[in-house]
């Protein structure tokens, strides 16, 4: 991690609530802190309901803060007078399934309606959407395809282009491999660790699943009822069980068999986060 | 209050909501509450006295009491139809001759005319706009989707000997009405997607047809995913087994109470009285007492 960088996302004492002001009012953030650096990729694990996904709304200025401040880029999303677009090219956000959202015909129409809103030339479009299906894993002559013939797979690989195509700096993620199949998901991962290697960039990955987080980010946020309750890499954040299983939430399972291990009395020194990890810690032991 | 987010799209619509505030009236029985609505209607509509929907008026807002339903809220839902209304009402003013018996010209200018024949109409028209409203929210703020369809179906089980399919009739309105917010729900979430890769759809101007390719990018998923949707629910309902209609028993039974029958009696002697009040010309008798005490 290149530890001379400067934070990217900065969030500082958020508070949220939907339907402010009428008798169905609900809390949804309560003081958040977050911030990003560039070349990092950070996770937020929460239960269902806890406020990630109204978090990273936040990030693109799809909500204005009601308290407390968002920046990101060095854009300030508080500022009345900024051109939220500007922010919504800058901070790529991707929905929860967002092969829901695609509605062109042809799936080169849909890659090219982020860079068509920018007012782009014809040129620069074409060529943004041959670069951002590439990044996804599709072939350029994908473009001449049916939207709706494609794979849920493909459909979800196309509307992450149609993200990247904006060519944010920022990539915010909601849940990016839910209803995944388990080759589509190791897809997707290697399409995010690829794109997240550019040190300008970063990615912020909201998720549920463990496993996903295990794999990619170098540090995680634990939120719990709209306040960040943990905070640290995943090998720090993944031990406190005492933290996470009375939130909801479960441990890699990598994770949980080491624990286990260590329950039965075995030294198991380092923490681990994969499958491979978790193989080397048993192999010392036998060995030892 | 912090301003709404152009995206939050349930929360501007109060009429339809239900508030679980457990009040006197959420334990009504719905099929009174449902003839309630409609003798509102219809005593709103077939008044022709301001006082008489003043009493109306005055009933919908004890309602909104009794329902412990904060007034600010249940006019919030009244504000984005104002200012049509306000043009409403002007129409109303200028724009159609009031020939009332006895009525006066209060203002004049070049070829504007107002007579109070025409304000009293104009008055008319904005007090029977906001009783509907108003009357229409309290019974879905008091009235949830369940009870609202049972009291439809039992209302209309007595035309079931003229051919008409209560029961499946009242499952397509309760469809309907569940699906709505979801449905808004969805649409919150496509505007949302199509924003963040810069799309433009809070923009007005431009011609019919650029302001309906503006939409598209909402409609075609919006449609596909209630297409999905709405194929889910019926394999789900197939899967357990569901048949309408004949014999078919319900949970709940209606029961009409004592206090469910004199509610609705006060609530029909309201009415009369506001069309009665109409009839008889008990306003024209009231600002002549006015005028002649002036």
């Amino acid at each position: 991690m290149n530890t001379a960088s400067t934070p990217i996302v900065e969030v500082r004492g958020l508070w949220h609530t939907y339907l402010a002001g009428t008798p169905l009012e609900t809390p949804s953030l309560r003081g958040v802190d977050l911030c990003a650096l560039r070349g990092e990729t950070v996770g937020i694990i929460g239960p269902t309901g806890s406020g990630k996904s109204t978090l990273l709304q936040h990030l693109n200025g799809l909500w204005r803060p009601q308290r407390g401040e968002v920046h990101v880029c060095g854009l300030s999303v508080n500022d009345p007078a900024i051109d939220l677009r500007v922010i919504r090219q800058q901070v790529g956000l991707v929905f929860q399934n967002p092969e829901d959202q695609l509605f062109e015909r042809y799936a080169g129409d849909d890659v090219a309606f982020g860079p068509r809103n920018l007012k782009l030339g014809r040129e620069e479009v074409r060529e943004r959407v041959r670069e951002a299906m590439e990044q996804c894993g599709l072939p350029f002559s994908f473009k001449d395809r049916l939207t709706l013939e494609l794979s849920q797979g493909e459909r979800r690989r196309l509307a992450l282009a149609g993200v990247l195509a904006q060519r944010p700096q920022v990539l915010a993620l909601d849940e990016p491999t839910a209803g995944l199949d388990p080759q589509g998901r190791l897809e997707l991962l290697r399409i995010l660790r690829q794109w997240g290697k550019d040190g300008d960039r970063a990615i912020i990955l909201a998720s549920h699943n463990m496993e996903d987080l295990a794999e990619l980010a170098t540090r995680v946020y634990v939120l719990v009822a709209g306040q960040v309750v943990l905070e640290g890499p995943p090998e720090q954040v993944f031990e406190r069980t005492d933290v996470l299983v009375p939130a909801g939430l479960s441990v890699p399972p990598a994770v949980e068999v080491i624990q286990e291990l260590r329950r039965r009395g075995f030294t198991v020194p380092h923490a681990v986060l994969t499958p491979a990890q978790a193989i080397r810690q048993i192999e010392a032991i036998l060995h030892a | 209050m912090p301003e709404p987010s152009e995206f939050e799209l349930s929360g501007r619509v109060t009429i339809g909501q239900y508030l679980p505030t457990g009040s006197v009236l959420h334990r009504l029985d719905p099929r009174v509450k449902l003839c309630m609505g409609l003798l509102l209607i219809v005593g709103t509509i077939g008044t022709r006295s301001l006082l008489g929907l003043a009493i109306l008026m005055a009933a919908v807002l004890f309602g909104l009491r009794l329902a412990r339903v904060s007034l600010r809220f249940a006019l919030s839902g009244l504000s984005p139809a104002l200012p049509f209304l306000f043009l409403l009402a002007l129409l109303q003013v200028f724009a159609i001759p009031q020939h009332v018996a006895g009525s006066a010209v209060v203002w004049r200018w070049r070829f504007l005319v107002a007579t109070t024949g025409g304000l009293f109409a104009a008055a008319l028209l904005v007090g029977r706009f906001c009783v509907l409203v108003l009357g229409i929210s309290l019974l879905s703020f008091s009235t949830n989707t369940t009870e609202l369809t049972h009291g439809v179906e039992h209302l209309l089980i007595p035309l079931q000997r003229f051919g008409l399919p209560a029961h499946e009739f009242a499952l397509v309105v309760n469809i309907a009405i569940r699906f709505l917010p979801i449905l808004a729900r969805e649409a919150e979430r496509l505007m949302k997607a199509q924003a963040s890769r810069g799309a433009d759809l809070g923009r007005s101007g431009g011609g019919p047809v650029t302001r309906a390719r503006r939409l598209l990018p909402l409609m075609i998923p919006l449609f596909l995913v209630s297409l999905q949707r709405a194929d889910g629910l019926v394999e789900a309902m197939e899967a357990r087994c569901y048949v309408g209609g004949k014999g078919r028993t319900h949970l709940i039974q209606l029961r009409a109470r004592p206090v469910d029958m004199a509610t609705l009696a006060a609530c029909l002697g309201l009415s009369l009285l506001a069309i009665g009040l109409g009839t008889l010309g008990a306003d024209a008798w009231l600002l002549h007492r006015l005028a002649s005490h002036t």
